[in-house]
């Protein structure tokens, strides 16, 4: 039996949350905000040949497993991942790095987890939850999305660490295995802007980014005659699962980033980039703007309430706002 | 900008009741006098209904597999997956086979012939014992 003393906190994104957490355990404590713009988080792109619950797939953040892995890195905390071949192989790492002392962050797909709010049991494999301790078959658990903390058997969790499909976990654990005293967070949140404007604004390629916005919309003009009404409404929909669903806080992590932008200003004494959190709130709250009317071309299917170029609209001037954003954010200095 | 945001705020009043409230999570919001705050709630009745979308779309995909299972056009092993909510690539992974084969195991003449060993592999991924496989209950009615 081990239970170590982990202090469950609530977060809007699940990685961003499970950093924040396991470095607030070491003692070292930011706020999920800073852990989700250190980590440069913030992304967009649209794939429309990739396709997730047979609709094409759009992703406003990174890969999962960055944030951790970047901000950590950037902090100059050293850290342990591993992922594994064997199920029971893994499961034996974890109770022993537990023992050892330390939480461990864990990837997990959520279809088969049983605490999981039932609305969200799909196949979703980029999950992360924390174990901080087991006793005699049971694990501690500590997942952000959840009010409180939760427990899980071995069984189940043996399987949620070694679901299949797109981007399976096979039982990815990660942990903090050092972190130094009197961290300087200054470089690494300048690194961390300059990664993310390099991400939206940089990268040559027309699906990623503000670019990608753009595509989106194009083909969002396309989609009712293409498709038929009921067809670009699930499309549509899609989009605005992955922006407003599970762990993104709202709005695509585009307020979680502002929140980032204004810790940011106060940290480094820079006033301009408050200008910019609030550039980037009101960005987020267009965001918002367009799943709230996008919503209800969902639920009257056959008759969109919007047209699919009034929403296509409003994507190009949100577009237009971080292409500016993020166009000055990149000469950070 | 404040003027539409006022709007969307009054029609979200009169929208639906909550369909889901397992969970509260943390939401982020902004304003222009006060940042960005956070707020632990239940998802708002807005995307409420996207989530309700994707599962009524599952439940669709769901009947129309059933009506081809029962005409004789695919086989068993397309209902159960879409029951579970799986696609091909994913199924196959789990079965540890190419997808070419999963497609294959589809149709109702090669599922006929497939080997115990498979068919129980099968209904292990489907949760549901191997006679439920090869002969839904929705095909005796």
């Amino acid at each position: 039996m081990i239970k170590l003393d982990f202090e469950h906190r609530q977060a809007g994104h699940c990685e961003s949350g499970v950093t924040r957490n396991l470095l607030h355990y070491h003692k070292f404590s930011i706020s999920e905000p800073m852990a989700f713009g250190i980590g440069a988080g913030l992304f967009f792109s649209y794939l429309p040949f990739l396709k997730m619950q047979h609709a094409p797939t759009t992703s406003f953040r990174v890969w999962p497993g960055q944030v951790f892995d970047r901000a950590t890195k950037e902090l100059g905390v050293k850290t342990a991942i591993h992922t594994f071949r064997n199920p029971k192989d893994s499961m034996d790492k974890l109770n022993e790095i537990l023992e050892q002392g330390f939480p461990v962050g864990l990837q997990v797909g959520t279809y088969h987890l049983p605490f999981f709010p039932p609305e969200y049991r799909m196949h979703y494999n980029m999950h992360n939850m924390i174990a901080y301790g087991h006793d005699n078959g049971t694990y501690f658990i500590s997942d952000t999305l959840m009010e409180n903390l939760v427990e899980i058997t071995y069984e189940d969790l043996m399987r949620v660490r070694f679901a299949k499909g797109a981007f399976a976990p096979q039982g990815r654990m990660y942990y903090p295995t050092f972190v130094p005293e009197n961290i300087d967070i200054k470089p690494a949140i300048i690194k961390g802007i300059r990664k993310t404007a390099y991400n939206m604004v940089g990268i040559p390629f027309p699906l990623i980014g503000a670019k990608g916005i753009r595509y989106l919309a194009g083909r969002m003009r396309k989609w009712e005659k293409k498709l038929g009404p009921e067809k670009a409404s699930y499309y549509l929909g899609q989009v605005l699962r992955m922006e407003e669903e599970v762990g993104t806080a709202g709005a695509g992590f585009r307020f979680i980033f502002g929140a980032f932008l204004e810790e940011a200003s106060t940290v480094l004494n820079q006033p301009w980039l408050k200008e910019i959190s609030v550039e980037m709130g009101e960005n987020a709250n267009k965001w918002r703007e367009f799943s709230y009317l996008g919503s209800r071309n969902c639920k009257k299917r056959g008759k969109p309430d919007q047209s699919y170029d009034f929403l296509a609209d409003i994507l190009l001037e949100v577009a237009n706002r971080e292409e500016k954003i993020f166009r000055k954010l990149a000469k950070i200095k | 900008m404040e003027n539409e945001n006022e709007e969307i705020k009054d029609t979200k009043a009169g929208d639906d009741e909550l369909i889901y409230t397992y969970n509260r999570e943390v939401f982020y919001h902004f304003d222009k006098e006060k940042g960005f705050t956070q707020k632990v709630d239940f998802q708002n009745p807005n995307n409420q209904v996207i989530i309700k979308q994707s599962w009524d779309a599952a439940q669709q995909r769901l009947d129309e597999v059933k009506q081809l299972v029962i005409i004789g056009k695919s086989s068993p092993i397309a209902y159960y997956m879409e029951k579970i909510l799986m696609e091909v690539p994913m199924l196959a992974a789990y079965m540890e086979i190419p997808k070419w084969r999963v497609k294959r195991h589809m149709k109702s003449k090669v599922f006929k012939k497939l080997k115990p060993e498979i068919l129980s592999k099968y209904a292990a991924i489907f949760e549901i014992p191997v006679d439920q496989l090869t002969n839904p209950d929705f095909l005796n009615n």
